[in-house]
């Protein structure tokens, strides 16, 4: 009813005042009486709205983008976006969305051509410290885990990720029995390992001792379905990405990872064993093997071929059946110079 | 606040939940009813979703799906209680709703459709989930009735939302990684989803992409098939066969048979002024002319609506069990040999592989929907694409006499005797095929003369569309027009050419002529 009396529409840069002055006051009035609280959250709550009308139109109106402009700058100038980071956990799922969506469009915002969201981040980096652990919490963690997505397009942002503690966490967190937090997890997981080539390149050769020892134990080894399924799968993305090509190198010459990878052509579920194909064919194609590796392909010659014979997949897939030709003439022109007689034990191989 | 949400924390591993019965089935989804042992062994239902075979890229999908259901809360909206996985299947446990769906309801009890008043208030409560949504920037994009479920008390709910989307999250990359510019996004989603007879024109086509209203469409054909039992054309299955279409549309099509005689006209007053109108509304080609969830719920067809104990006592009531209907409905199954129909309520298939239709003509008197086709792509007559031409063809036919009762029965008699007409070549041909001697004279005279009925009958319509002004041309028809009017501007071409040519040599002539006068001068 407010609004019929209301001369003119609040400005952008007076939606984001007020939406300031209600953060501070839900964040330091925790003692005040409930409804008074109440109605100051559902203040919010519309103010929510407000700010994502601005910067998304309403369906018939395009965005302007002076007004966005505004806003974007506005809301980074007073620190309002950890304000509303903090005040998160008291809104209703219905806020919690439409915050997510305004701060989703808020990192893409541009001024002047320049960020203003990787800008403000870059001094703030503490703020995932807020967000990452946001999966430990099974209220917040639907909330905190896509704005630490939206956050990790930015690239300063995800070095800091990668270089911190939370890295190892993640390996914890991958195994939430919750599976709406698991995957968003995952997801998370998957865009801060795929996205800024670079810097994941420079985090994987510096960490790959403890990483990988992690990623195989438990991910791969996991005695969960979809842990492994997308365990495998994101290991293909990486070790094939060509900025990756070190890393990959050195994946594919250890006998225990390609132990693991035999392990896995084994599983009874045909999607893993697609995309353990994806990643075995790079210890099979590898031109400098070392001989562990080569002996082991040569002593279970012919039981591979028989395997790589009956494995095919529901659907044509020529990339598949070509590297599949690959592989086989490459097993089956294999030289047992090399007799150092590896044992075999835990080697066999799936048939 | 947020915690009365998730008062009751269900348990997340399958020892937890003991299962009772199987309640719906799709091709990589079952659903079962069960309870949870440790919570009062409180009845619930489960949908096991095979990860094993859906693809990585569906991932998303399913994630999106178990967020939304965590994350919306409505009255009219069924959530999930919890999802977690069992080997390889995703358990998404969920509030049983002992009615279970619309659709199973009706095909189960009412083949020919609900009553207006219970209508009215299933629409109501489906219409207020829609408004919810909506305001929340989703979209459900697969309203229909086998998604609308009801509970013991009569309650309503919008369910399944395996391919629902957010116009908030859509073309940003949302956690997908692949990113597009987003602020200019314009709101709008273009991927073309939901089950094809309830898809909205704009969804198929998706120039400029499409939005809420698409929803809104989809709630419309609802509104149809509550109340004829079915969606429009959903007698047309896409079928591999001629045969297997005609025996089919015979053996369960009562309604069509009613309508041959002259119970049709009753029919079609059967629904009120304000039901054909609300529905008229909604299945307008132009989605900016379609009306929101929320004006839609101020229609005066959604006044005076009555309570949820009138779906119990008229719905309800005398009702078979959903283990009960969904056995029986596996049977049936069983005997439709190649039964392309949906699948039951469980079902998160969203199969799009139906024959486009280039538009639709929502008739109001007749409320019936009447597809426009796209011109037949002429090919080989023999082969199987003959038999999709046909369909296509029937579509007009059994369409249509809704229309002939505005008109009068002059054309409609004319219309509704060919099928008497045809039938014994239909059915002789259905034996040929099932007893397995196919004696090829018999089969090529029953299709001629199936194929002349049907000529015939095309005539027939087109002639009566003309009449109301409408307009349809085959594309052999439009082809002998243009290539007339082409011809007679080729005609008109070499005339003038021929003019000008002799122009010239006629200029030419007095040329040549002024300068010899020149030079004798």
């Amino acid at each position: 009813m407010k609004g019929l009396f209301k001369s003119k529409p609040p400005t952008p840069v007076e939606l984001v005042q007020q939406t300031r002055e209600l953060l501070l006051f839900v964040l330091n009035n925790t003692e005040t009486r409930e409804r008074k609280r109440a109605e100051k959250i559902s203040e919010l709550c519309k103010l929510l709205l407000d700010l994502r009308t601005v910067l998304y139109g309403d369906g018939q109106v395009e965005p302007n983008s002076d007004a966005c402009a505004q806003l974007t700058k506005e809301f980074f100038q007073h620190d309002t976006f950890r304000l509303l980071i903090a005040s998160l956990p008291s809104l209703n799922s219905g806020a919690r969305q439409n915050a997510i969506h305004v701060i989703a469009n808020l990192q893409r915002q541009r001024v002047n051509s320049k960020l203003i969201a990787s800008e403000y981040l870059e001094n703030n980096l503490d703020i995932m410290d807020t967000l990452i652990p946001g999966y430990e919490d099974s209220d917040i963690a639907w909330t905190y885990g896509p704005i630490s997505r939206e956050c990790l397009r930015h690239q300063n942002v995800a070095r800091y990720v990668l270089e911190s503690k939370h890295m190892k966490n993640f390996f914890d967190y991958l195994q939430n029995p919750n599976f709406d937090i698991q995957s968003d997890v995952q997801a998370t997981f998957k865009e801060l390992m795929t996205r800024h080539k670079s810097t994941v390149a420079e985090f994987l050769s510096e960490n790959y001792d403890w990483f990988f020892e992690d990623y195989n134990t438990k991910l791969l080894q996991s005695e969960s379905y979809i842990t492994r399924r997308h365990a495998v799968k994101l290991l293909g993305d990486m070790l094939l990405d060509r900025s990756n090509s070190a890393v990959m190198v050195r994946y594919v010459s250890s006998l225990d990872n390609m132990r693991i990878m035999m392990n896995l052509l084994r599983d009874s579920k045909k999607a893993i064993k697609l995309d353990t194909f994806h990643v075995f064919k790079l210890f099979v194609a590898n031109q400098n093997k070392p001989p562990e590796i080569s002996s082991i392909l040569v002593s279970n010659r012919s039981k591979l071929l028989r395997f790589f014979d009956e494995f095919t997949i529901d659907k044509e897939d020529e990339q598949f059946e070509a590297d599949k030709s690959q592989i086989i003439k490459e097993i089956a022109s294999l030289q047992s110079t090399d007799r150092s007689c590896q044992d075999l034990d835990n080697c066999d191989v799936p048939c | 606040m947020i915690m009365a949400a998730h008062e009751l924390q269900f348990p997340l591993d399958s020892e937890s939940y003991k299962i009772i019965d199987e309640i719906g089935a799709g091709v990589s989804a079952t659903v079962y009813k069960a309870e949870c042992v440790p919570l009062n062994s409180t009845i619930v239902a489960i949908k096991a979703i095979d990860l094993d075979q859906t693809k990585a890229d569906h991932f998303d999908n399913i994630r999106r799906e178990a967020k939304t259901m965590s994350l919306l809360s409505h009255p009219n909206i069924l959530n999930a209680h919890c999802s977690f996985t069992v080997d390889r299947r995703l358990w998404v446990v969920m509030p049983f709703m002992s009615g279970g769906s619309l659709q199973s309801i009706i095909s189960s009890s009412f083949p020919d459709g609900l009553s207006e008043q219970c209508i009215a208030i299933v629409l109501k409560e489906t219409l207020n989930a829609l408004s919810y949504l909506h305001n929340q920037g989703h979209l459900h994009r697969d309203i229909k009735a086998s998604n609308i479920l009801m509970d013991s008390n009569g309650s309503v709910k919008l369910a399944d939302f395996g391919v629902s989307a957010s116009i908030y999250e859509s073309g940003s990359g949302y956690g997908s990684g692949s990113s597009t510019s987003s602020s200019a996004a314009g709101l709008m989603l273009t991927d073309v989803t939901g089950t094809p007879y309830w898809m909205a024109p704009e969804v198929i086509h998706s120039h400029t992409g499409y939005s809420y209203k698409a929803d809104i469409w989809s709630f419309g054909i609802t509104a149809l098939e509550l109340a004829h039992g079915r969606p429009p054309l959903s007698h047309l299955p896409p079928s591999k066969s001629l045969i297997m279409k005609i025996t089919k549309r015979f053996r369960f099509s009562d309604y069509e048979n009613n309508s041959t005689t002259n119970s049709k006209k009753g029919r079609s007053k059967k629904f009120s002024k304000a039901f054909k109108d609300m529905v008229a509304l909604c299945l307008d080609q132009d989605p900016a002319k379609r009306p929101s969830a929320e004006k839609l719920m101020k229609h005066s067809f959604f006044k005076n609506c009555k309570n949820s104990e009138f779906l119990v006592k008229n719905v309800l009531q005398g009702l078979p069990s959903v283990e009960e209907r969904f056995r029986v409905s596996k049977i049936v199954k069983k005997a439709e040999v190649n039964d392309e129909d949906e699948v039951e309520s469980g079902s998160d298939q969203n199969i799009v592989k139906h024959r486009r239709i280039s538009g639709w003509n929502f008739n109001e008197d007749g409320f019936e929907l009447e597809p426009v086709f796209p011109p037949n792509e002429p090919k080989d007559d023999h082969d199987d694409d003959d038999s999709v031409v046909k369909q296509v063809r029937f579509g007009g036919e059994t369409i249509i006499p809704g229309e002939s009762d505005v008109s009068g029965d002059s054309g409609g008699s004319n219309l509704n005797s060919p099928p008497g007409d045809y039938s014994p070549g239909g059915v002789k041909n259905e034996e040929n095929v099932q007893g397995s001697v196919v004696n090829p004279e018999t089969m090529v005279g029953g299709l001629m003369t199936l194929k002349k009925s049907l000529d015939d009958q095309r005539q027939k319509v087109s002639d009566l569309i003309t009449l109301f002004g409408g307009e349809v041309m085959s594309r052999e028809d439009q082809l002998v027009q243009l290539i007339e009017r082409l011809r007679q501007e080729l005609e008109n071409e070499r005339q003038k050419n021929f003019e000008l040519q002799m122009e010239l040599e006629f200029l030419k002539i007095q040329i040549s002529g002024a300068s010899t006068t020149d030079e004798t001068d």
